[in-house]
């Protein structure tokens, strides 16, 4: 599933590469490193864990798992905080008060904790994305609306699965249905004459 | 008593990027039918004659309008202005998606 969402994030990093290449706008290449950021972290979370299980859980490989999900978090917490304060400065509320209250949420270990911090980003992502589409009414927008509340959905659940193993599938398939949303976006924008 | 009503403030004006002139003028263009006169392309776009005139001779060195025409000019977008404008429009969408205005 890491590699499908990878592969797709991938190919929304490079329509905004593309979109940079002709507009030079630069909220599409803070895009495009955001969307760079996700897919790494996925797939080095998802080869990560591939070795894990071709291993057969072998304990020689166990701390690839946590390492793999410690890149991940990082990537994301990055990725999506670079989402953040492009929608901050759309809106103009940006100061440098943000990025110094960020900076200690950096430096957590993997815990609860981080799925909070991932959940509270996604939330103001989803929020943003919201009112785009109220403002916008387009289906495109409304895909990536979804995308982001299925992404934050997905945290939850990862969340949830700290306490409880049973979410641990539906996080993945929450994760998963978030970036095929994306993928439908990209369809329908390059579909679009 | 002293009259503490606030001065109505003049709406801020929007910056163009060269970029948007640009694609302003091509779209002008192309909802003329490929077949504009410059006073349609200026007040379409929204310009002065000075900077028509200056933009309109950076597209034709990009290659992306041609003029023809003897007595009176007449500008159309070339085949390369045409995939500009489409590859944009698809750009344009996508940021849009995202709320991102270009």
């Amino acid at each position: 599933m890491e590699f499908i969402a990878f592969a797709i994030a991938m190919a929304v990093a490079f329509q905004a590469m593309k979109g940079y290449t002709l507009a030079r706008e630069r909220t599409l290449l803070y895009l495009n490193i955001s969307f760079l950021l996700l897919g790494a972290g996925l797939l080095v979370d998802g080869l990560a864990n591939l070795v894990v299980l071709l291993s057969k859980f072998h304990r020689n490989f166990i701390y690839l798992s946590r390492v793999g999900y410690t890149i991940d978090f990082l990537a994301q917490l990055v990725a999506y905080l670079i989402l953040v304060v492009v929608y901050l400065q759309q809106t103009r509320a940006w100061s440098g008060q943000f990025a110094v209250a960020a900076l200690p949420i950096v430096l957590l270990e993997s815990n609860p904790f981080t799925e909070l911090v991932l959940i509270f980003l996604l939330v103001y992502i989803s929020a943003q994305t919201a009112i785009n589409y109220n403002v916008s009414k387009t289906r495109n927008s409304l895909l990536v609306f979804g995308a982001f509340t299925s992404l934050a959905l997905a945290h939850v659940f990862f969340l949830l699965f700290t306490v409880m193993p049973i979410f641990f599938p539906f996080a993945h398939i929450s994760q998963l249905f978030g970036f095929l949303l994306l993928l439908g976006m990209l369809f329908r924008v390059n579909q679009a004459q | 008593m002293p009259n503490e009503q606030a001065p109505a403030s003049k709406p801020a004006a929007k910056y163009r990027s060269q970029f948007r002139i640009f694609v302003d003028i091509m779209r002008v263009i192309q909802r003329e039918g490929n077949e504009a006169k410059p006073t349609r392309i200026l007040y379409g776009a929204n310009l002065s004659h000075d900077r028509l005139v200056k933009y309109l001779e950076e597209l034709k060195v990009l290659g992306v309008i041609q003029e023809s025409g003897s007595d009176e000019k007449i500008y159309g977008l070339t085949q390369k202005g045409v995939e500009f404008l489409n590859n944009f429009r698809k750009v344009e969408a996508f940021a849009g998606a995202f709320g991102f205005k270009i």
